[in-house]
């Protein structure tokens, strides 16, 4: 077991990778990436890199970083600001893991952990946003996002967590 | 994300969150859910997410790069095997086109002759500004549009944007070298149309669904099922004749609209500089405003302050003003049945 200190000593490239990767996420979420026509699907990126990050490197995403990966989601999308920002932050800080070793290497339980944060943040997106008079949110897009993140996710979290076993230090530099 | 003690250790991986950040954050999220309302953004707001997406824009045509690049492969290759008739098809109707070419040559030679003749005055002709689309919220909450073209390129709020088959929406909010473009479809659209056929009029109004419903068509309304829909130009926003889509009748016995603009990816546009005609008194007001000077302006000024404008131009006027100056700060409303601002400033009219 490693003494807290040298756990917050990450590497620079695993902090370059966590900045990388949430500015990729948030622009992939913003940007016409329909790939198949007519159909709108693009999962909640921003909401598994915040995710995966805060259980990988928690110091890494810390309350003011998920606020403003929020608040840029709500300015790129044209959404009414603070709708993700309060929606990532209390999600995130009701399903993070906690305990010594952090997330577990193990694919179901961070599967289903991110479930709960994705329905949270969507039900929190949605009234939040729905609160704002004249403009109710629109109910099929949420879904459809949430859908989409829950058949992706798997995935990835395959990935990180099959290339943390393998690592002997952990993922990315841990 | 907060720990359970509040600024203390986080023995969770040894990281340490502060609760009271957390919960002032938390906070300061609800605070701007509840000041950053479409209808009564301030101007501060508005000013701060244009200069943002100012500086996202170049980040986002970036992004959208490969991505349009991707689009392009399987289209590409299914055309390959049609190129050689297509050009042959293509240099057919080049052919033909310069028949056409040289008659409206002669035409238009022949159009200003009579309008010197008659001393007619037409509205000069205005370019488009083409754009590309960097941005596609089309999310939860809004139904828009993030062009790479803003003030710069004289893209200005209210200024309809089509593409190449029909009306795709309006700015609504303008930074420097971007824009955002409400669409037909979002929920805060309307959009005065008419049947091309019977000149029937209604409202376009979005509902955030993929057919647009019309309203206001009144008691028996002249439209059939696949009636060509365009733009009335009633409010004097937008310019008269734009195809807007077809009449498509529902089981409830309403009329939606299949857009045009909807049959192929929003991917280029094109933005309309278009001034709508204005009324005497703006006229009057644009004449005197520039011959004056020093106190005499500041006279003129306050007694044709925006009150006295509004209150006297027409209803399309006041319409137009209206959003022009609520734009940069808001959502474009229900440009036909809201009152005048007093507010409204009509120099700012697009």
């Amino acid at each position: 077991m490693r003494r807290p200190n040298e756990r917050r000593r990450a590497p620079y490239w695993a902090a370059l990778g966590c900045v990388l990767s949430v500015i990729v996420a948030l622009l992939f979420q913003a940007a016409p990436t329909r790939l198949v026509e007519g159909i709108d699907i693009m999962p909640s990126l921003p909401l598994m890199v915040i995710f995966l990050w805060s259980g990988l490197r928690p110091y890494f995403m810390p309350p003011f970083a998920v606020f403003l990966i929020g608040l840029t989601q709500d300015l790129l999308t044209g959404a009414p600001m603070g709708v993700w920002a309060l929606s990532y932050l209390v999600s995130i800080a009701v399903f993070r893991f906690r305990g010594e070793e952090g997330m577990p290497r193990d694919l179901p339980p961070i599967v289903i952990r991110f479930t709960g944060t994705l329905l949270l943040a969507h039900t929190i997106a949605y009234v939040a946003g729905s609160l704002i008079p004249g403009n109710p949110a629109n109910l099929q897009p949420l879904i459809i996002e949430a859908v989409a993140s829950i058949l992706m996710f798997p995935l990835v979290a395959f990935l990180v967590v099959r290339n943390r076993r393998s690592s002997r230090s952990g993922f990315i530099g841990g | 994300m907060a720990s359970r003690r509040s600024t203390r250790d986080d023995a969770e991986n040894g990281v340490r969150f502060s609760r009271t950040i957390f919960i002032a954050l938390i906070v300061m999220s609800g605070a701007l859910i509840a000041f950053d309302q479409p209808d009564s953004r301030s101007q501060a707001f508005a000013n701060f997410r244009a200069g943002f997406t100012d500086i996202a824009a170049p980040l986002l045509e970036l992004a959208a790069q490969p991505v349009r690049a991707v689009k392009g492969i399987g289209p590409y290759f299914r055309r390959q095997g049609e190129l050689a008739e297509e050009n042959a098809e293509l240099r057919r109707q080049l052919i033909e086109a310069r028949y056409w070419e040289d008659i409206a040559y002669r035409q238009r030679d022949r159009i200003e002759v009579y309008e010197a003749a008659l001393n007619v005055q037409t509205p000069a002709t205005q370019d488009r500004i083409g754009a590309w689309t960097v941005a596609d919220p089309r999310g939860p909450f809004v139904q828009a549009r993030l062009i790479g073209r803003g003030s710069q390129s004289g893209v200005a709020d209210g200024y309809p944007v089509i593409n190449l088959y029909g009306l795709v929406g309006r700015v609504y909010e303008t930074g420097q070298r971007s824009a955002r473009v409400l669409l037909l479809t979002d929920l805060n659209s309307r959009v005065p149309v008419m049947v091309d056929r019977s000149n029937a009029r209604a409202i376009l109004v979005g509902d955030n669904s993929e057919y647009p419903r019309l309203d206001y068509l009144g008691r028996n309304p002249d439209i059939e099922a696949g009636d060509r829909l365009v733009s009335s130009g009633d409010d004097g926003i937008l310019p008269r004749g734009l195809p807007v889509g077809q009449a498509v009748p529902t089981r409830e016995g309403g009329w939606r609209v299949e857009l045009y603009s909807d049959q192929a990816p929003i991917d280029f546009v094109w933005v309309w500089p278009f001034q709508p005609a204005l009324g005497p008194e703006a006229e009057a007001e644009e004449e005197l405003a520039p011959g004056m000077d020093g106190l005499a302006v500041e006279g003129v000024a306050s007694q044709t302050d925006a009150d006295s404008v509004t209150s006297d131009v027409p209803q399309a006027m006041t319409a137009t003003n209206d959003t022009s100056a609520e734009t940069s700060a808001d959502i474009p409303g229900d440009t036909v049945d809201e009152a005048p601002n007093a507010d409204t400033e009509p120099e700012d009219a697009p």
